[in-house]
């Protein structure tokens, strides 16, 4: 072999094997299970605006009485395409549940968020992962996820927040979700599903604080074909601090209840 | 016999603190005890969720009038522990229902017992999952 | 001493210590292990039944007869007839209910050990009162907003999701999951969790109060030592074990979780408030669960609230149309 060319063999060798390294490197870099699998353990909240509008959107005007308090920011969107491919019906539903959002979004009721909903609202969430152990503990409403990690378990009613089936590809975590109950809200912006949805999770190290967070939905009653969404999730940078306490339900009784409470006497 | 009625005594005590009808949510505020019923009907749908499961009745009444009545039952989740699936009472089940009326004059009443048409309860009971006999 | 007596003499010192860490399941980590899916379902009531005096445990065979006969004391569907003659509302067929199948381990009389009668110690003079004011106010103002009902039935809080964990008639069932820093205890009823830090962090300020307090937590020995503070007091706080009392906002508890066998976690909890004249102990035995914890969503259908105060408002009415 030419001289020359065992050089650039070489030097490409040391290439592909620096690279090999560095990713590696990159990709050892965060905590690991006794059993070694990645430890996900943490409080992490979501880079995005995302519970406001899962898609591209500017920024629109709140209740007129509340005046920036409750307008809607702008943000960028997390969805492949940037569009949700509805069936028309549901794309339907979705602008009647806009036009109606600050009445029947599940979100001012204090209701459970869903998932993925409840991954991407404002506020943190806090993972407990042992090595036969997931829990799921989110700040909003108190919501609260236990991920299998053992043999698949079927969901025999519908629920908020589905039934969680994680399995393990390579260092990613999937999670199977369904049973859902087709009530929740997907964002503010009434963008939502049915109880045929199913949810494919997967987490993703990207450095020892940040998780790459992506979402397949599929749910042949609302969506024409799947779709994926896709944020990262940041470590809160303070390890003295856990979740606190966020139970909107007596926020929400006036609300829900107040046509029948007791009227004064006049 | 002074044992039997110490026991007796204790259980009536104990069952006052504590029975079935304390549950976390006092029954007797939202249905009236002096309108007890007794509903023959349909079952066209039941919502399985918490905190109590909802049974939706067609019930037939004189003159060919269908009322839509729905009962009050229990939170889901023990009978899903033991087997119960969303599929498990299909609509079109009839059932007995004897309970009492909701207090707000709807439709509405507590199954305090529900039966099949035959007398077997709809909701099956089986060995509790509590406590095992000692450790 | 030589080398090989040394070894004699360290090495089944070593084996002892060996052997007693096997005997307490312990994390990856080292700590005891008290992960997995409990409950705390039991026939025991809270208090000693006053009959019972100063009877602190049932001997085996009064311990059997007691469990069948409070079956049967409980039994919604044996006592059917019952309450139709009675004209008692009742609630539901006993398919919901899951209350246990048998009484504590110990064949104690009451799940509190302390103080000796087995009841809930008196509340100071001044509690007392407050108590008997709640009460007549309750009599008058039985639903006039949500304000006035229990806990439970706001889907605020049920009696296990916070300390001291105490059963209510089913869905008695727990997922504890254990980090190095933290413990966390997972209630059915209410999909609470609690967050225990077990690395001396302090607790919160003492203005800022939670329904689930404020929980810390640290081992001694093969004990989880837990006390909670930061509560916000309210008088419909321990379910539907003591659906009324009276709080203060010196409200304290200590627990004690202890896995004292590979089917077994001791629970122990101290109620400290300066309401009740004197402290006042728990004990209760979790034993596995072996279904799958279910989602408890209360708030997303509570029809019983829209029912209660519909149904006291058309009384109100019918009573003050009565009256014309």
């Amino acid at each position: 072999m030419k001289r020359c060319t065992l050089i650039l063999l070489a030097l490409g060798v040391l290439l592909a094997a620096s690279a090999g390294a560095q990713q590696r490197s990159r990709a050892g870099d965060f905590p690991r299970l006794a059993n070694g699998k990645p430890n996900l353990s943490g409080v992490w909240q979501a880079y995005t605006t995302a519970n406001w509008n899962v898609l591209t959107h500017g920024a629109s005007a709140g209740p007129p009485e509340y005046g920036a308090l409750l307008a809607t920011p702008p943000g960028y969107g997390i969805v492949d395409g940037d569009v949700i491919p509805y069936l028309p019906a549901a794309a339907d539903q979705q602008r009647r549940n806009y036009e109606n959002r600050f009445q029947e979004d599940p979100e001012l009721k204090c209701f459970l968020p869903g998932v993925p909903r409840a991954n991407y609202m404002p506020y943190p969430l806090q993972i407990f992962h042992s090595d036969d152990h997931l829990l799921i503990a989110y700040q909003f409403a108190g919501a609260a996820r236990i991920v299998n990690l053992g043999a698949p378990q079927p969901s025999a009613i519908d629920s908020w927040m589905g039934i969680s089936n994680a399995r393990w590809d390579g260092d990613t975590l999937v999670i199977d979700v369904a049973g859902f109950n087709g009530m929740g809200w997907l964002d503010r912006a009434g963008n939502h599903s049915s109880s045929a949805l199913k949810v494919v999770e997967r987490y993703t190290f990207a450095g020892p604080d940040a998780i790459d967070y992506s979402a397949t939905l599929e749910d042949p009653q609302t969506f024409s074909r799947p779709w994926t969404m896709r944020f990262r999730l940041v470590r809160n940078p303070n390890p003295q601090q856990q979740l606190m306490e966020f139970k909107c339900v007596p926020f929400t009784e006036q609300l829900l209840y107040g046509e029948f409470y007791k009227r004064p006497r006049e | 016999m002074k044992t039997v009625g110490f026991f007796a005594t204790a259980i009536v005590a104990a069952s006052v603190m504590c029975g079935p009808a304390a549950a976390h949510h006092a029954f007797s505020t939202e249905f009236d005890a002096n309108q007890p019923i007794t509903l023959k009907g349909t079952i066209t749908r039941v919502e399985w969720i918490n905190p109590h499961a909802w049974i939706h009745l067609d019930v037939p009444r004189d003159g060919g009038v269908v009322e839509k009545w729905r009962v009050e039952a229990g939170s889901p989740n023990t009978l899903v522990r033991r087997g119960m699936t969303r599929d498990s009472i299909p609509a079109g089940t009839e059932v007995v229902v004897f309970g009492y009326r909701h207090r707000n004059g709807s439709n509405a009443a507590n199954g305090r017992d529900v039966t099949l048409p035959d007398g077997r309860r709809l909701f099956i009971t089986s060995p509790g999952t509590g406590a095992p006999a000692g450790e | 001493m030589t080398r090989s007596r040394l070894v004699l003499f360290v090495l089944p010192a070593a084996l002892l210590g060996v052997a007693a860490q096997a005997q307490t399941a312990r994390t990856p980590w080292g700590d005891p292990d008290l992960q997995g899916k409990w409950s705390n379902a039991t026939l025991t009531p809270l208090q000693r039944p006053a009959e019972l005096g100063d009877k602190q445990f049932f001997t085996e065979d009064e311990a059997k007869a007691y469990v069948r006969q409070r079956i049967a004391a409980q039994s919604g569907d044996a006592n059917i007839e019952a309450d139709r003659s009675r004209g008692n509302v009742g609630s539901y067929n006993d398919a919901w209910m899951d209350r246990g199948n048998d009484i504590v381990p110990t064949r104690r009389t009451s799940l509190i050990v302390e103080p000796a009668n087995g009841r809930v110690p008196p509340f100071t003079a001044a509690a007392q009162r407050e108590h008997e004011q709640n009460l007549a106010r309750a009599k008058e103002h039985p639903a006039d907003t949500p304000e006035d009902r229990y806990l439970t039935e706001r889907c605020i809080g049920f009696g296990g999701g916070h300390a001291p964990m105490l059963p209510e008639p089913y869905n008695n069932n727990y997922y504890i999951v254990q980090t190095p820093d933290y413990v966390t205890i997972m209630a059915e009823l209410n999909h609470e969790v609690r967050i225990i830090p077990i690395d001396g962090r302090p607790h919160l300020p003492a203005g800022v109060r939670q329904w689930i307090g404020d929980s810390r937590g640290r081992f001694e020995g093969d004990t989880l030592v837990v006390e909670t503070t930061n509560q916000i007091p309210h008088r419909h706080y321990y379910g539907v074990q003591m659906l009324d009392s009276v709080m203060s906002d010196e409200f304290r508890v200590v627990e004690r979780f202890t896995r004292t066998g590979r089917d077994q976690i001791r629970y122990r909890a101290t109620i400290h408030d300066p309401v009740f004249t004197t402290p006042w102990t728990v004990e209760i035995f979790m034993h596995p669960q072996p279904g799958e914890l279910v989602e408890f969503a209360c708030h997303e259908g509570n029809y019983g609230m829209s029912g209660i105060l519909s149904a006291t408002r058309e009384e109100e009415r019918r009573a003050t149309e009565e009256r014309r």
